[in-house]
């Protein structure tokens, strides 16, 4: 009697609560029952040895962890990691941010982890507030220098990367003593923004989509009647669109890759071919202590082409090996089915292009004929952007301007590979996909129409099936 | 930075603050040697290298920064004087949207509100004027958006030469993502013409609804985005009591009253007499477009950045003021006009229409 008893009162409440909870949407998470999805070389590299070579090189390299002297040599003297591929990992190297609790439980935020394995000396380095074990890799920037008396000088913008460690009290840093940036007085000051590693996926097929065609695509775009303008960052040598990083700042492969080598990991190379100061070490006239430069003992650069190298890889530069890698790797896979079946992705796809995410975050666009590989030739490119900079107003805002862009404008971010990512938006501020939705309206943003027709007008369900589809790429 | 105008009003302010109050000698010593401290400090802003701690700070309790402001800003609007209207110098105020330049105000439904404000104009001359939706309070079984956006048809990338040919063009390049309901139709709703476009997708069960007419050369569009078709047939029937200049309309609108004729390309061939080419030091690679507005006597008496990085505004600036017009003859007479001149790198556009946005 007691249990039908039970059973009437389950029942009311699962009547009582079903409908809510049929129609509550949600973020269905990391996708992690398809395997992972990303990674792969182009199927055209794969296809042929010598490219393969290439490749597998580049991963090498990528993964590579380097020291301030020995066989690895160039780290230092300031740097937020010692290896490419510790920070680009999620779901697989070249990726972005990882976790050690979320499918491919690739580890730990590696950053969080650097006094522990002994890469920096804990009598010298602390972990900065941001960084935590679960959360992002990040990169710190001060959008402005300090006043003398602490505060943020709105006249002097800075902007640049203020690397979180020191090889300061490492064995093999001699005498070399550096300070780590205010990070704490940063954020009294609010004068601190992050940004996260960007997934290089693809991005081979990003750097052959012509100039042409994005100006087409911009054009077709204009007379949308969402509220959205948008225009393109350019390179300052040749006038053409630049592509990556989270303001498109970057020309190419090879920039982005001898950029990061340099500022990330303290490494000059053949691109950016002195040891990086600070941007207030160099803006105070100081650049960096002489007893902290050309601690690997090599002189500069610290990479180079190697002219006594026996064969193409052992040639190349680590910088032309990190582009060759990056321009092989493949887009990421989507799933048709996974999560929500393939009715609910296919509904997502269509509402996703109806209320506008798609005028800036554009489906597909077509490479031109490639010299390097078939596959990145005449491809159809699932990048899900216009590579175009947009306005995304005060709530994204951070007041760092890089080439053409200014303190709130942000490239589109391609959103293929997005459903095995675990952090959105530049600074990884959100881990729920609705919460970075949500981000895109503020004031003076271009997303607010967009942002408020998901938010307000369709229905729970119409919104699961949207996120359903962007969980599929 | 302290921008020029805002120090003359502190010292303007200081200076009234000292007169009315009749301080004795020995606090007008004090203030005079503040006042001394205080332009040596401007001087030294002005003339030296930014007085930076650089990347280090040792103090725990610094003024903070404000949260949510851009205060970085790249390639933005800008103009030569802050009293002249400008179309993005629209506001929501009082729940009712105004526009001094278009000559327009728009009274909101009752509980409906501007959340956020728009981004600034774009680079091909793209104008996000008010966003309008329900407010948290709004008890309506239904919701919908209101845009209200203005394409300044001087600088289009389509080619279309005015609000009906712009619309029709649209509706050609609508995505098939949608169906249309009601191709482009000339309207009338109250006293007011309006070229009227509806479509939907049927995926999203949404509708669109679009009326644009044409002001000062520029196509002045409300877009209403809605599951419910009768809400947003109320919200169109609204429009009549709103008001616009007489002579706005889908084909050859105008601004009411004395506004300047608008003239697509008036500041080329035999109608420039003058020009000076502004030296930009700086390579941006970005359209930089300008409207002007040229006085009786042919000189340029304001200039409108719709997007421009500030040394580049500068320069241009200038320039311009230093160019010299034919002056614009209406019935004999000598009248103002506004054009609009392209610097900086200017888009591509489709082949041009056969007609040109010409107010006359």
């Amino acid at each position: 009697m007691k249990t039908i008893e039970f059973a009437w009162v389950y029942a009311l409440l699962v009547a009582l609560f079903f409908p809510g909870m049929a129609f509550a949407q949600t973020d269905p998470g990391v996708r992690s029952t398809t395997g992972v999805n990303a990674g792969q070389p182009l199927a055209s590299v794969t296809a042929n040895a010598n490219d393969l070579a290439f490749f597998q090189a580049g991963l090498e390299q990528f993964n590579e962890h380097q020291t301030v002297k020995g066989d690895n040599p160039g780290l230092g003297p300031r740097f937020n990691l010692d290896s490419c591929g510790a920070c680009h990992s999620q779901p697989a190297p070249g990726g972005t941010s990882p976790a050690s609790l979320i499918f491919p439980n690739v580890g730990s935020n590696p950053q969080s982890q650097v006094i522990a394995s002994g890469l920096v000396s804990g009598s010298t380095n602390t972990i900065p507030f941001f960084v935590v074990a679960n959360g992002p890799v990040r990169e710190a920037r001060f959008p402005f220098f300090f006043n003398a008396n602490g505060t943020a000088n709105i006249n002097a913008p800075n902007g640049g990367v203020e690397d979180l460690f020191t090889v300061t009290g490492r064995a093999d840093a001699g005498a070399c003593t550096l300070q780590q940036p205010s990070f704490t007085a940063a954020r009294a000051a609010n004068n601190i923004i992050f940004r996260i590693p960007t997934p290089t996926f693809g991005t081979g097929l990003m750097a052959n989509i012509d100039d042409s065609t994005l100006l087409a695509n911009h054009t077709t775009q204009a007379t949308n009647r969402l509220g959205i303008g948008g225009t393109f960052n350019h390179n300052g040598n040749d006038g053409t669109i630049s592509r990556y990083g989270w303001k498109a700042q970057n020309k190419s492969l090879m920039i982005f890759a001898g950029e990061a080598y340099n500022v990330e990991m303290g490494i000059s190379n053949e691109l950016f071919t002195q040891d990086r100061p600070l941007p207030g070490e160099d803006q105070l006239g100081s650049g960096l202590p002489a007893n902290c430069l050309n601690l690997a003992g090599t002189g500069y650069p610290e990479d180079i082409t190697h002219s006594d190298g026996t064969d193409a890889h052992t040639v190349t530069s680590d910088t032309a090996l990190f582009s060759v890698f990056m321009q092989f790797l493949d887009q990421p896979t989507p799933s048709a089915t996974v999560p929500g079946g393939a009715a609910s992705i296919s509904r997502g796809r269509a509402l996703f292009s109806a209320v506008g995410c798609a005028v800036c975050h554009t489906p597909s666009l077509t490479t031109q004929p490639s010299h390097l590989t078939a596959g990145l030739g005449d491809a159809t490119a699932n990048l899900f952007s216009d590579i175009e900079i947009h306005h995304m107003g005060a709530t994204l805002a951070d007041n760092v301007s890089q080439g053409g862009a200014g303190g709130d404008q942000f490239r589109t971010a391609p959103l293929w590979g997005l459903g095995q990512r675990i952090f959105f938006l530049h600074d990884g501020r959100a881990t729920d996909l609705l919460a970075a939705i949500e981000a895109h309206e503020g004031n003076g943003g271009e997303a607010n129409i967009v942002e408020a027709i998901f938010d307000q007008l369709l229905t729970p369900g119409q919104q699961q099936d949207m996120l359903n589809f962007l969980r599929s790429l | 930075m302290i921008p020029p105008g805002e120090t003359r009003k502190l010292l303007t302010r200081f200076f009234r603050s000292w007169r009315l109050r009749g301080l004795n000698m020995h606090r007008r010593i004090s203030r005079c040697l503040v006042l001394l401290g205080f332009s040596i400090s401007l001087l030294a802003r002005a003339q030296g290298p930014p007085q930076s701690g650089g990347d280090f700070s040792n103090n725990p309790q610094p003024n903070a920064l404000p949260s949510g402001v851009i205060l970085l800003k790249g390639a933005w609007s800008s103009a030569s004087d802050s009293v002249t209207p400008l179309p993005e110098g629209g506001r929501v105020a009082g729940s009712v949207y105004s526009n001094q330049y278009l000559g327009l105000t728009y009274a909101l439904s009752r509980d409906w509100t501007e959340k956020y404000s728009g981004p600034p104009p774009s680079a091909n001359g793209y104008y996000v004027l008010a966003q309008i939706r329900p407010a948290e309070k709004f008890k309506g079984t239904s919701r919908g958006i209101i845009l209200i956006a203005a394409q300044d048809l001087f600088f289009t990338l389509t080619p279309a030469g005015n609000a009906l040919e712009l619309t029709n063009y649209s509706k050609d390049a609508l995505s098939p993502d949608y169906k249309v309901e009601q191709p482009p139709a000339l309207v009338r709703i109250g006293s007011h013409s309006f070229v009227r476009f509806d479509y939907v997708s049927p995926v999203a069960e949404l509708h669109w609804h679009v009326l644009a007419t044409q002001i000062r050369c520029h196509m002045v569009q409300f877009v209403f985005t809605s599951r419910d078709t009768k809400l947003m047939e109320s919200l169109i029937q609204e429009m009549g009591k709103m008001t616009l200049p007489a002579e706005a309309g889908p084909i050859s609108g105008r601004g009411g009253g004395e506004v300047p004729v608008c003239i697509k390309d008036y500041a080329q061939g035999e109608n420039v007499l003058e020009r000076i080419d502004p030296v930009i030091a700086e390579r941006h690679f970005n359209p930089v477009p300008v409207r002007i507005i040229i006085d009786k006597e042919g000189k340029v008496k304001h200039v409108h950045f719709l997007s421009a990085f500030p040394d580049q505004a500068k320069a241009i600036t200038d320039a311009l003021f230093q160019w010299r017009f034919r002056p614009y003859l209406r019935d004999g007479r000598r009248v103002e006009v506004e054009t609009g001149v392209m610097f900086g790198r200017a888009p591509r556009r489709p082949t041009s229409s056969s007609a040109e946005a010409v107010n006359e």
